[in-house]
């Protein structure tokens, strides 16, 4: 076994907008967590609130959301299980992953490490990894800063050795007294005391958890529980009117699904964001689709970029839910002889078009057995191999809709008199469409022509008159 | 590695100082009398006039090639099929922003439909999908009509996008376009006459080219028949009057 403790000192105040000046978050007056700007000013975790704000004049205060921190860890435990089937949270800041089983998978303990690395600081996080044979063990070098890896259980000891006792949970403040007098200041002074004496002053607590973390004696962890369904909601820090502002939360969240896809070697080709709007108001819909089922976080976030751009809110979102209801299993990727790297390579292009430009606006095309021009091609996402060309001369280009031909003594004009080079050919079709707006029953003579200008045209006269239908291009 | 720079070029070479010879290896320095070498193999036009008047003998790969004309129907379609045809043997071909609707029987004789891909685009979103198609380099060829107030800057854009990229693209533009300056390696005036499809070649990376080239491109009806019917002294043909 080794644990990863993934120790997010500041995500009390992560929760919270990102701010420039001095901010700190408080809970019952007192401060647990202060930025960069308090830290420089003098503010320290654990300090009142009245010290601070004498420290730092104009200092942000949010008063702690343990709700929202918990929101927080449970989608990074989603995320996380990309990396590894056993995680367990450790409110209200840390996040462990049992990952000996699968360094091998992700080449070794650095890269994996890198990657989880990476991995945050995509999501604007930052974490103390701590890294032991025993998850209590991994904890206390977290929240002492160390990351130095233990990888054996028999170098545990002297790993801990100098790591100050204020690591240890539910330690009081006069229990810390009574240590500091003992002259113990460090876990390797807690190993040197006989454990009978320690039982008997400060408690079996402390006993059980130094024997926890020494791995002498078991520590069950409850596992995460990854939901079945992907559904999980993050509360915005502040109401957001601004589509463009939502993207750092809507990103995290897709963090989220792509762990928890990966994890099940799943792919989605849409998920759905729901953004809730107060008072009552139906949710926004924002719906995100890709040209394949995918877990590629890179692929969502861009895809998430384009539509965010477009987007526009009907009212201030305070919160939203990623949905993904319709998970299929990935296929597992073939490396192609010919060809198939150029359409893996194409997709991601084609779903931030469409994600652009619209669903409809990037398409192939497919021939659809119908003498009449106008129906013979139809749109398509994809086109299967094996359309027939038809074999009578056919002009690439038409025009949306056939345009009116002005005719002089029998001859159609369009930039001078049409030439005629061949016809007439009839297309007499769609008798049973008789009526309809669109194309309907044709009858109709065409012709390929030639104008001054040089354009070859297709052209064609009915009871109405000339028509010019196409180009030959 | 060592940079120097040379009549305002940077040139990169291993040996120390740049002879003359590597300078003009670059695909962007040429001779005045002769061709530049091309960064990659060009494809084929399939008419051997044209050929033997493009650098690298066919249409360059890796660089825009601007077509401008402000008719439609002339055969510049036709001008592109072997090429096309070609291309499309390993990947897609992209039609971005066409301007008419393409007739997908016509096509089907052209290149394997599932190799074509239409984008609908509309004003600056034009270059933008030129240039997100072209970042994917799996385009076997692409072909982009831009519109008239397009600037040089986003065509200097669509011009570094295609360096690189293994495919030929070509750029429908209005002759209006033909009056300024543009950073395509290769442009053409198209012109339809009734002999053929006349080509003048606007800018090339070698000599300039002032005898306009005359192209047998494929028409739907031979092209004899029209020069029968356009000979002096020949009625007009009419039309059938309808039964």
């Amino acid at each position: 076994m080794l644990w990863l403790c993934l120790r997010l000192a500041h995500l009390a105040l992560d929760v919270f907008p990102p701010e420039a000046l001095p901010a700190v978050a408080v809970e019952r007056q007192r401060v647990v967590c202060a930025n960069a700007a308090a830290e420089a000013a003098g503010v320290r975790a654990g300090l009142g609130l009245a010290a601070a704000m004498a420290l730092a004049p104009g200092l942000v205060v949010h008063e702690r959301q343990p709700e929202r921190e918990l929101q927080w860890l449970q989608a990074l435990a989603c995320w996380a299980e990309g990396f590894t089937p056993q995680v367990s949270l450790a409110p209200p800041d840390e996040l462990l992953l049992e990952i000996g089983g699968c360094l091998r998978y992700f080449g070794g303990l650095e890269s994996l490490r890198e990657r989880v690395r990476a991995g945050l600081a995509e999501q604007g996080l930052a974490a103390v990894q701590g890294l032991a044979p025993t998850p209590l063990a991994a904890q206390w070098l977290a929240r002492a800063g160390i990351e130095n890896a233990c990888e054996r259980q028999a170098d545990l000891r002297s790993v801990l050795s100098p790591v100050p006792v204020e690591v240890i949970d539910d330690l009081d403040a006069a229990a810390l007294r009574t240590l500091a007098s003992l002259g113990v200041r460090r876990l390797g002074d807690l190993f040197a005391l006989p454990a009978a004496g320690l039982q008997r002053r400060f408690g079996a607590s402390l006993c059980l958890q130094l024997a926890r973390a020494g791995g002498e004696l078991p520590d069950p962890r409850a596992a995460f529980v990854f939901p079945e369904q992907f559904a999980r909601q993050l509360e915005l820090p502040a109401k957001v009117a601004d589509a463009a502002m939502l993207q750092f939360a809507a990103r995290r969240l897709l963090a989220a699904l792509a762990g928890w896809l990966a994890a099940r070697a799943s792919g989605v080709a849409r998920c759905v964001f729901m953004l809730e709007h107060e008072d009552g108001e139906l949710p926004s819909q924002l719906e995100l689709g890709f040209a394949e089922a995918t877990a590629d976080l890179s692929r969502f976030a861009r895809v998430l970029q384009e539509r965010l751009g477009q987007y526009r809110l009907q009212a201030p979102v305070w919160r939203i839910v990623l949905r993904a209801d319709d998970a299929a299993p990935l296929a597992g990727r073939d490396q192609g002889l010919f060809g198939q790297e150029a359409a893996q390579a194409l997709a991601p292009v084609i779903e931030r078009l469409r994600a652009r430009l619209g669903a409809a606006a990037v398409h192939g095309l497919s021939v659809v057995a119908d003498h009449r021009p106008e129906c013979a091609s139809r749109v398509v996402l994809q086109a299967r191999p094996g359309a027939q060309a038809d074999p009578l001369p056919r002009p690439l280009w038409l025009l949306p809709r056939p345009r009116a031909l002005p005719e002089r003594d029998g001859v159609p004009l369009q930039g001078g008199a049409l030439l005629r080079l061949a016809g007439p050919e009839r297309i007499e079709s769609g008798w049973w469409a008789e009526g309809e707006a669109r194309v309907g029953d044709v009858q109709r003579d065409y012709f390929i022509a030639c104008n001054p200008a040089g354009e070859w045209l297709w052209v064609f006269r009915d009871a109405a008159g000339w028509w010019l239908q196409g180009l030959f291009a | 590695m060592k940079l120097q720079y040379l009549a305002g070029v940077v040139v990169t070479s291993a040996s120390s100082l740049p002879s003359l010879q590597n300078v003009l290896l670059r695909p962007d320095v040429w001779r005045g009398d002769r061709f530049a070498t091309a960064p990659m193999a060009a494809v084929a036009s399939g008419f051997e006039t044209l050929d033997a008047e493009l650098p690298g003998g066919g249409w360059p790969r890796g660089a825009l090639t601007e077509l401008l004309s402000d008719a439609h129907g002339l055969g510049e379609l036709s001008l592109l099929q072997a090429a096309l045809r070609q291309c499309a043997g390993q990947a897609p071909v992209a039609l971005v922003a066409p301007p008419y609707l393409a007739h997908a029987p016509a096509w089907a004789g052209c290149l394997p439909l599932e190799r074509l891909l239409l984008v609908q685009a509309r004003g600056a979103d034009i270059a933008w999908s030129a240039e997100a198609l072209l970042g994917s380099g799996a385009l076997g060829a692409m072909l982009v009509w831009l519109p008239v107030q397009t600037d040089t800057r986003c065509l200097r854009r669509l011009q570094l996008a295609a360096e690189g990229h293994p495919a030929p693209v070509f750029v429908f533009r209005p002759l209006a376009a033909a009056r300024s300056a543009s950073p395509a390696g290769l442009r053409l005036v198209l012109a339809g006459k009734p002999e053929g499809l006349q080509l003048r070649i606007l800018k090339r990376r070698g000599p300039p080219c002032n005898v306009p080239l005359l192209l047998e491109v494929p028409r739907p009806v031979s092209r004899a028949r029209l020069l029968d019917r356009m000979a002096p002294g020949v009625l007009a043909v009419p039309y059938p009057v309808e039964a």
